[in-house]
């Protein structure tokens, strides 16, 4: 069992979180949306996992590299 | 041959034919071959790496290593009896990478850690030999470094302190414009040898057994207090991903050697040649149904770029520069139709394609590349704009920007222009072929302009809005008006963009166009002068 650390790609806000902690996850699902530059920026688990925790909430700002969940495999 | 050769002294003069008639030559061979000896050759295979012999045997057509300067090193004697030599810490020579000649080296780090070695004439780095061959055969140049340059213990040895690169590095900047120079990381370089590795038009490293700096952490430690390890200082985590340092990383050595074999596959011999021409085995007129699919309905929602491009270019093709670093353009050598060309998307999951500073370095770098080497470019264009904010403008974006803009406006080799989305400003400017044909095709998506209407409506319109009863609903009344005026067929039909096309016609569309240009690419061959100052 590893952790994995799902991290913005860019600087922004959280607009819209769509997994729920402890929910299974395949590499590619979508687990929040990102707002910036006016687009919406999914991000997106790199493997499969059970998503352990999110580190952010709605409407709160991120910044490029910060992590913003974590997944367990 | 090398490899039948004895390795111990003993059996050299005790083998065969060659050994009888010339033992002084078969011992000494025999002497270059067991590099810095066997403990110290052991202790590097230890930490995971191979050395250089290995590495030119790994990378190279098999047996195509025909070595110059084996007989380099320090002779020991007895009276006038040698007993040994110790190889000068460079191993270099001719060899051939897919059929084609390359001049090749690096440093062997089992004899002295690769430091610097002086004889009659420098074997490798800048200025060796191995440069002088690839300058007056215009062959490419493959650099693999694992050494840390000079070391302050030549003082005792001259007498003197050396002055910086005396002779040597002009060699080094002269072959960027010549021929292909690619230089591999494996170990840890500092100094001489990291300056080199930036030197190149390509670079890679290893992960966990190669990082690269300009000095390392005891240096660091004494000069600000900072105690960092040197994955931490120089790894690829720093050099590739973050500061773009060096290009692209490899998994291991081997790896690192298919990495090097496959960018070599995509470019000339020299700048008066053109790169091969491949029988892609891809029909011309394949048009993917998928890419009338790939640009979402709503402006605001990404899609996967590198997608789109791999399914234009050629099957299998697509090889990107880069991949981890300035993520918002994503920079390929791909074939289509078999010729190489270089490709250059934005990319809209990152900041929604906006060009910051690291997007700009390295989209100037590989417009450099790519009109030094006659390979022409494919924009696939979706740019909002340069990257804006606090952060953006202190990065000195602009600059940057306008950087990359100036260098894709000085390009003379072909570029086509494919719009998918959003062309703004001066970034989307930057994208276009003012020094040719400036052919200009975009998908039905396109938009284009001085600046995206939502941003510009507000600032443009201000007194209006302000005066409206209801000013948000007055700003959206007036952003759909100019909308309905922005569709990319009002351009087309004042000739401003040559055409829009149905998105599953890019392939063949540019295909055909590439193939046209080959005649112009072939008679317009050779070095390229660059005038004027970078903004």
């Amino acid at each position: 069992m590893s952790k994995i650390e799902a991290k913005a790609e860019v600087t922004g806000s959280v607009w819209k979180i769509l997994a729920v902690v402890g929910s299974r996850l395949e590499a590619g699902d979508t687990i929040m949306i990102l707002e910036s530059m006016k687009m919406e920026i999914p991000v997106m688990a790199e493997d499969g996992g059970t998503l352990l925790a999110l580190s952010v909430a709605e409407g709160e700002a991120v910044r490029e590299g910060q992590v913003v969940a974590v997944l367990e495999d | 041959m090398m490899n039948s050769l004895p390795t111990h002294p003993s059996e050299a003069l005790a083998a065969g034919a060659d050994a009888a008639s010339l033992p002084e030559l078969s011992f000494r061979r025999a002497q270059a071959e067991q590099l810095g000896g066997a403990a110290s050759v052991a202790r590097h295979h230890e930490q995971g790496r191979l050395t250089i012999r290995e590495r030119i045997s790994g990378l190279v057509d098999e047996g195509s290593f025909q070595e110059v300067g084996k007989l380099t090193g320090q002779g020991h004697y007895d009276g006038d009896k040698l007993v040994g030599v110790t190889p000068a810490p460079y191993v270099m020579g001719l060899a051939s990478i897919g059929n084609r000649p390359v001049s090749i080296g690096g440093e062997d780090f089992t004899v002295r850690g690769g430091t610097s070695w002086s004889g009659d004439r420098k074997k490798g780095g800048q200025g060796g030999f191995v440069e002088d061959l690839a300058h007056q055969y215009r062959l490419p140049l493959v650099n693999l470094i694992d050494g840390a340059g000079g070391s302050v213990t030549s003082i005792n040895r001259r007498g003197h302190s050396v002055f910086p690169g005396v002779h040597g590095f002009e060699r080094s900047v002269q072959l960027m414009g010549e021929v292909p120079v690619v230089c591999a990381v494996l170990g840890t370089a500092a100094g001489g040898p990291a300056g080199r590795a930036i030197l190149s038009h390509w670079s890679v490293m290893v992960k966990n057994t190669s990082q690269v700096f300009a000095a390392g952490p005891p240096v660091v430690e004494r000069s600000l207090g900072q105690k960092v390890t040197k994955e931490e200082l120089g790894g690829p985590g720093i050099a590739v991903d973050m500061a773009g340092t060096i290009d692209n990383v490899a998994t291991d050595e081997k790896h690192c050697f298919e990495l090097i074999r496959r960018y070599l596959s995509y470019m000339p011999q020299n700048v008066w040649e053109l790169p091969p021409v491949v029988q892609s085995g891809d029909r011309v007129d394949r048009c993917e149904d998928a890419l009338a699919r790939i640009v979402p309905e709503s402006r605001r929602k990404p899609y996967d770029m590198k997608k789109l491009v791999r399914m234009v270019a050629d099957q299998d093709s697509v090889f990107e520069i880069q991949p981890s670093f300035g993520k918002a353009v994503i920079t390929c050598l791909a074939r289509m139709n078999g010729k190489v060309v270089g490709v250059i998307a934005n990319n809209p999951m990152i900041y929604g394609g906006a060009i910051d500073v690291r997007a700009a370095r390295k989209q100037t770098h590989f417009v450099e590349l790519c009109d030094c080497f006659h390979i022409p470019l494919i924009f696939f264009v979706d740019v909002p704009g340069f990257m804006v904010g606090k952060d953006a403008e202190a990065a000195a974006t602009l600059r940057e920007g306008m950087r990359s803009v100036y260098v894709g406006l000085q390009a003379t080799v072909p570029i086509y222009t494919v719009v998918i989305r959003k062309c703004y400003g001066m970034a989307g400017m930057g994208t276009t072929d003012k020094n040719g044909l400036d052919l200009k095709i975009a998908w039905p998506s396109a938009e284009w302009g001085s600046l995206p209407i939502e941003g510009g409506v507000a600032a443009a319109f201000r007194k209006d809005i302000a005066n409206a009863a209801d000013p948000k609903s007055r700003e959206r009344e007036i952003e759909a008006e100019l909308r309905a005026l922005a569709s990319p067929y009002r351009t087309a039909e004042a000739f401003g963009v040559e055409e829009i096309i149905d998105p599953r016609e890019t392939r063949p569309y540019l295909c055909r166009f590439i193939d046209a240009a080959q005649g112009r690419l072939q008679t317009t061959l050779g070095q390229k002068p660059k005038f004027g100052v970078r903004p």
